[in-house]
């Protein structure tokens, strides 16, 4: 963990960045690009015995989720603990919360390449594919949650013999449109970025003679050359997607959030939410990019690729976000007191406190669910990121990873504390209920994650992590005559 | 695919590459370049070429705007489903609706612009088979293709020597 050192021009009062020099922060833009192709390709090579350990580990988590989703759709969403009036529970907590992991990948591919930000390049490609798995692993709960999940084509508009249409005014069908929009395009654009690399792959396979190999890239590849008429259209085609994710990034979990700001439920009813939950899930999303890769780095050797000014980056946004998080959970706090609105007041009351029947701070001392998911929430995303302020903990591997491991935590219970809390307590008392977890949930709860880490552990050995296109076009360019030193 | 006449030459270098090229604009031919990644300078030495990708992608995004309204405006008039008193077609929901269309839209067609564009221009400037072969312009080699008659290869060829390239080759298929 070395100190990072930078090009600071007292006269341009700048750090100064010389493309043929390489990034000062980022070491592998000094690399040849033969060193980078050799390097991302070792990546691809026979796993060593641990890593189908770790697989192992995730494909019985991923079991133990299949398992109970067979028993959820056999026996019928009964089996679960939702029920009157608790009508959304786990599953659409873990879609609100895989959403939101999604979000971190069409940030650091799409906005942060809009924005020139050249510690992007290294992990862009991991976190554009947890995007995809993300989403993927999100889009499974609204459909377990409707209880007959082989219906869910009733929800696309099309004509049929029932002479019925989709109710398009419902932000339910517009969760529908928000997510398969942001999936298609997520694949897209994941899609498209791995393009050259194909024919990178394709070109090296023939190289050393694995031919098999090098028919399933060719394949791949989809007759990539790097002509410059191929890379002129390519790049006007990247940014046009880069253009069109960012708005994508910000709208779905906006979309996302008025699944509950549309509704009258007190605690859910407020503008806050678009901005609140596209915060959150960039947060959680950077956070969740740092979980994974910083094994990833440590694991294959990639010092040079994914620096300390990389990791340095990422949690400086994500200690921008948390300010936003924390001030979103403050704001709530007091529009609740500001409203005076009773019911308002009484749903901020019962996150942190529970039942308001003594009328003290501590409540009745019957804790339930959403007292445990909101201090969990408080601590995790408010708390825990603070030290990530000290430059030293934030050049700290181990523990950016823990701090980030505790926001994962954090931002799983604050979709709990917005998706459980509300409806327990809405407007008349004798409708009150209380919430708990069954195993089934749980056990699919664990297998989701199971499903999302299986995926990206399978992808990190099946396709270039990183995007070696990119990393060469980031790395200077060999030349014979070097421009001269002033 | 049309038969290929011309000299073709491999570079390690990027500024010999972008040399070689300036060079053989200067003769009246517009050269094909194969580069590991794509660089500004190459770009700069082709004249800035551009791409209606761009132009594609706004005209299936208007598309996509389009039925994002119209269709929502249409099956709520054939199935009216009367909320209050709240307007049946009704521009805000819609509009939620008419975003994500557009986005979907013009995203989609414009990776089906981009590709076929690149298989027109296969066509268009057609490389040889041996430079398909050489399995180092994807790795760390530059390559340039200058598409001429025989009368002129030797000249292209003698450009291609000149500023450095590794290896040179005169195709007459």
């Amino acid at each position: 963990m070395g100190v990072i050192t930078y090009d600071y021009d007292a006269a341009e009062g700048r750090v100064v960045i010389d493309e043929h020099k390489g990034h000062p922060g980022i070491r592998s833009t000094t690399y040849s690009y033969a060193k980078i192709n050799d390097e991302m390709l070792a990546m691809l090579e026979m796993p060593h015995p641990s890593y189908l350990l770790l697989l192992l580990g995730f494909v019985s988590a991923l079991g133990l989720g299949a398992i109970c989703l067979s028993i959820q759709v056999d026996v019928g969403i009964g089996y679960s603990g939702i029920s009157h009036p608790i009508g959304w529970g786990f599953y659409i907590t873990n879609f609100v919360f895989w959403i939101g992991i999604g979000h971190a990948g069409t940030l650091i591919s799409a906005v942060f390449y809009l924005t020139r930000a050249p510690w992007r390049t290294a992990i862009y490609r991991a976190a554009e594919a947890m995007t995809v798995f993300g989403v993927m692993t999100a889009g499974l709960f609204p459909l377990l949650h409707t209880g007959r999940p082989w219906l869910a084509y009733w929800l696309i508009p099309y004509p049929n013999e029932r002479m019925l249409w989709v109710n398009f005014k419902s932000p339910l069908l517009w969760d529908v449109f928000a997510v398969t929009t942001y999936l298609t395009v997520s694949v897209l654009f994941f899609m498209l970025g791995l393009i050259p690399d194909m024919a990178i792959l394709r070109d090296e396979a023939f190289r050393k003679g694995k031919k098999l190999k090098g028919l399933l890239y060719t394949l791949m590849a989809l007759n990539w050359r790097g002509t410059n008429h191929q890379w002129v259209h390519y790049m006007r085609g990247y940014l046009i997607f880069a253009a069109l994710a960012t708005p994508l990034v910000f709208s779905v979990h906006s979309i996302v959030s008025w699944d509950f700001a549309m509704s009258s439920v007190p605690g859910w009813h407020t503008t806050i939410f678009a901005p609140y939950f596209v915060a959150g899930a960039i947060f959680s999303g950077l956070a969740m990019v740092m979980t994974v890769l910083i094994p990833v780095r440590v694991v294959f050797g990639l010092e040079g690729y994914i620096t300390d000014h990389v990791i340095q980056s990422v949690c400086r946004v994500i200690i921008f976000t948390s300010i936003i998080v924390g001030y979103a959970y403050g704001t709530e706090f007091f529009i609740g007191y500001y409203s005076g609105s009773p019911y308002e007041r009484a749903i901020f009351y019962y996150r942190p406190f529970g039942d308001m029947t003594s009328w003290t701070l501590l409540g009745d001392h019957n804790v339930t669910f959403p007292q445990i998911a909101f201090w969990l929430m408080v601590f995790c995303n408010v708390i825990a990121p603070i030290p990530l302020w000290r430059w030293k903990v934030r050049n700290n591997l181990v523990a950016v990873w823990i701090i980030c491991g505790l926001i994962n935590v954090g931002m799983w219970f604050e979709r709990f504390n917005i998706v459980g809390s509300s409806l327990q307590h809405e407007y008349n008392p004798a409708s009150w209920g209380e919430y708990w977890p069954t195993i089934v949930e749980t056990g699919i709860t664990i297998g989701s994650f199971g499903f999302f880490f299986t995926l990206f552990t399978l992808f990190a050995k099946a396709l270039p992590p990183m995007a070696i296109m990119e990393l060469k076009e980031g790395t200077k360019p060999p030349l014979q005559n070097p421009p001269k030193e002033h | 695919m049309s038969r290929f006449r011309g000299v073709w030459g491999t570079f390690a270098h990027l500024d010999a590459t972008t040399d070689t090229i300036e060079q053989v604009r200067d003769k009246g031919v517009q050269p094909t370049v194969l580069s590991p990644c794509p660089r500004h300078e190459i770009d700069h030495a082709l004249g800035d070429p551009q791409s209606i990708v761009p132009w594609v992608g706004l005209a299936f995004g208007a598309l996509g705007t389009l039925i994002g309204f119209a269709f929502p405006a249409w099956t709520a008039s054939d199935w009216v489903l009367p909320v209050s008193g709240k307007s049946i077609v009704a521009i805000p929901p819609f509009a939620v609706i008419g975003f994500e269309l557009t986005i979907l839209f013009a995203a989609i067609h414009t990776l089906i612009g981009l590709s076929l564009l690149a298989v027109y221009d296969s066509f268009k400037y057609p490389i040889p088979a041996a430079v398909k072969r050489y399995l180092r312009f994807q790795r760390d080699r530059f390559g340039v293709v200058v598409r001429c008659d025989s009368a002129q290869a030797e000249e292209f060829a003698e450009i291609l020597r000149r500023n450095g390239a590794e290896e040179v080759h005169v195709e007459n298929d």
